[in-house]
């Protein structure tokens, strides 16, 4: 049986490869299962999908453990622990990441004794609107990978998943699809199916049991304010809004009350963005009268700010 | 920081830092979370938050809170009768002097739409019989957003919903909820959104100075459920005003007063065409018929508004 597991971001179709990729195997004759993890389905969160496919009927439920084959789609998630990229992952699992460093280098900062490849195509997506397509990049790379479904189902399976959407989206994504499916070419075939899982051999964990509490002991309860600001929803950014103070008028009302995040306060009668929470919305840009708030992709400001770290002595 | 807010008169009143904690897992662009910021700022931290069950839910995730206050969860139809027993508990320890008039808390629940509209409307209903002192925030982003944008109650005529395809969309209307929350004749009733948030939080300060049943709907723009750029939240909300889609109104004393009139009302297309939801009434065609209709609607609603004005 091949179990394959999409890592993506919500809003750059993890959903959609996952179906797009079961219906290619299902057009291949194979028995299929793909599925979305349920979850909180907003943009920028940690998305799974999960395709089992397989010549005999599966009885495997749930989510995938142990993948053959795992594509993430976006490389900033690796190093997210909630995102469980590496999660079952063996010598035996294949991984493909959507970035723009060397294979090389993913295989010494992960440690991982498997095959590692990066997708080249669609590495440098910076305007949002181009999202949703890197999906259907990761779902014809997966195809090739796989070695047993054709350019032809690819193709037929895009075009039954997406026709509601539009002739230009269909193209769109059809373009990206085989492209990608024609670069992984030189690796067609390299996902070994992984073996069935038997309940026979099933042991139960070290199970170690626990007193039942009391609700006020139990009940989690949290007692300090605003705990929320641990959490780093800066992570989530691909582009970043920047402050123009030559041009800012100083106004603080309007960047600051639009911001959903209230992730822009005003110190010293100056507009602040707390880019550890901004998450990138560009509404402030949007907003802004004097047009004073720029949008600059993330991985150039943080090369910047790396370059000025770097001349001022803080890093080396 | 606004604990204890002056009088809101122009938008340089509005509070320049913010009292919501950053770090919550709503989408990046949710109108939401953009009105809910800003009434928070209002309301402060004397508040107990009572939020049913869906997208609002996930800003408490233990060990994490936006809040600076306690926040209650309950299933989706009972956020009112959650309210009903913190104000009854906190009438009690006033009442046995366990608390000061000063430690009193504003009971404050917190809804999408899907419970709003639908499943938790005859909570909703008891409580404002009852007279319960509390306020209701509704943010309405037309549809069970936290699972994927299925349709509501709420979800307006013709918008494609996952559970609504094909060429015309969601063939249901959104529920009139603002009426049948004024026929109730609770305190105060008021529509708000989070593009206009002078008019929200002179409505929340308006609300705050008021004892029994203050029902809100926030409209709230999903990026994610309406399928748009997050960066046009606010531009969107502002069109949904200035077209005459969503109405700023309020209801105070037997009356329905509308507090932002669009004089020149932009055409409803100028809203509909910015967000996918509605892209299959211009794509691969035009779809006049729909789009006459959905104008129609609106027309019609305002018409009767200059009448009764006059």
């Amino acid at each position: 049986m091949y179990r394959i597991r999409f890592h993506g971001r919500g809003g750059q179709g993890m959903k959609t490869a996952s179906r797009i990729l079961g219906t290619a195997f299902f057009l291949e004759g194979y028995e299929v299962q793909d599925a979305p993890r349920y979850g909180a389905e907003r943009r920028g969160a940690p998305i799974f999908a999960y395709v089992r496919a397989d010549r005999a009927p599966i009885n495997e439920r749930g989510i995938i453990r142990h993948p053959d084959l795992v594509i993430v789609a976006d490389d900033s998630l690796v190093p997210i622990p909630a995102a469980g990229v590496l999660a079952g992952i063996t010598d035996h699992s294949l991984m493909l990441i959507n970035s723009a460093e060397k294979e090389q280098v993913w295989k010494q900062r992960l440690n991982h004794s498997g095959s590692i490849l990066t997708l080249p195509v669609a590495a440098d997506v910076t305007e949002r609107a181009e999202l949703p397509y890197v999906g259907a990049a990761c779902a014809g790379a997966a195809a090739r990978l796989i070695g047993v479904i054709s350019e032809a189902a690819l193709e037929q399976a895009i075009n039954d998943e997406l026709s509601d959407l539009g002739a230009d989206i269909v193209n769109k994504n059809l373009h990206n699809a085989v492209a990608a499916y024609r670069a992984m070419a030189s690796h067609a075939g390299l996902v070994k199916e992984g073996s069935l899982v038997s309940a026979v051999d099933y042991e139960a964990p070290d199970w170690i049991d626990l007193p039942f509490d009391d609700a006020r002991i139990s009940a989690p309860t949290i007692h300090a304010a605003a705990t929320s600001v641990l959490v780093k929803t800066g992570l989530w950014r691909t582009q970043r809004p920047v402050i123009d103070f030559d041009h800012c008028k100083g106004c603080w009302w309007i960047c600051s009350s639009y911001c959903p995040d209230g992730a822009i306060n005003v110190v010293d009668a100056k507009p602040v963005i707390d880019y550890d929470h901004c998450k990138g919305c560009m509404v402030c840009v949007a907003q802004c009268p004097s047009h004073a708030i720029e949008a600059i992709p993330e991985k150039q400001a943080k090369a910047d700010e790396d370059a000025m770290r770097l001349e001022i002595g803080e890093i080396t | 920081m606004t604990d204890s807010s002056d009088t809101i008169r122009g938008i340089k009143d509005l509070p320049s830092t913010h009292l919501l904690g950053t770090g919550t897992p709503m989408c990046a662009g949710c109108g939401a979370l953009e009105a809910l910021h800003v009434i928070y700022d209002i309301l402060g931290s004397k508040t107990v938050f009572v939020n049913a069950a869906g997208c609002m839910t996930l800003l408490s995730v233990y060990p994490f809170t936006p809040f600076r206050g306690s926040w209650l969860y309950t299933a989706m139809a009972s956020a009112p009768a959650g309210a009903q027993g913190i104000r009854d508990a906190l009438d009690i320890l006033l009442q046995q002097k366990r608390i000061t008039q000063e430690e009193d808390l504003e009971v404050v629940v917190l809804t999408g739409d899907g419970a709003a509209y639908g499943m938790g409307l005859s909570a909703t209903s008891g409580s404002m019989e009852r007279m319960l002192d509390y306020i209701y925030i509704c943010y309405d982003n037309e549809g069970y957003g936290n699972t994927g944008q299925q349709y509501s109650a709420a979800t307006p005529h013709a918008a494609r919903t996952s559970t609504s395809h094909g060429v015309s969309g969601f063939a249901g209307y959104k529920k009139n909820l603002f009426d049948i929350w004024v026929a109730h004749k609770p305190a105060y009733v008021a529509t708000v959104i989070g593009a206009d948030p002078l008019d929200l939080a002179k409505k929340i300060e308006k609300a705050r100075s008021m004892e029994g049943p203050r029902m809100i709907i926030a409209l709230s723009p999903c990026p994610t459920g309406w399928d748009y750029d997050p960066r046009e939240t606010v531009n969107i909300g502002r069109l949904a005003v200035k077209t005459g889609v969503w109405p700023l109104k309020e209801y105070a004393d037997g009356e329905v007063v509308h507090t932002k009139i669009p004089r020149q009302r932009a055409p409803v297309e100028e809203y509909l065409k910015l967000q996918g939801r509605f892209a299959h009434l211009f794509e691969p065609e035009r779809n006049e018929v729909l789009l006459a209709e959905i104008q129609a609607r609106v027309d019609a609603y305002w018409e009767k508004v200059e009448v009764a004005e006059k």
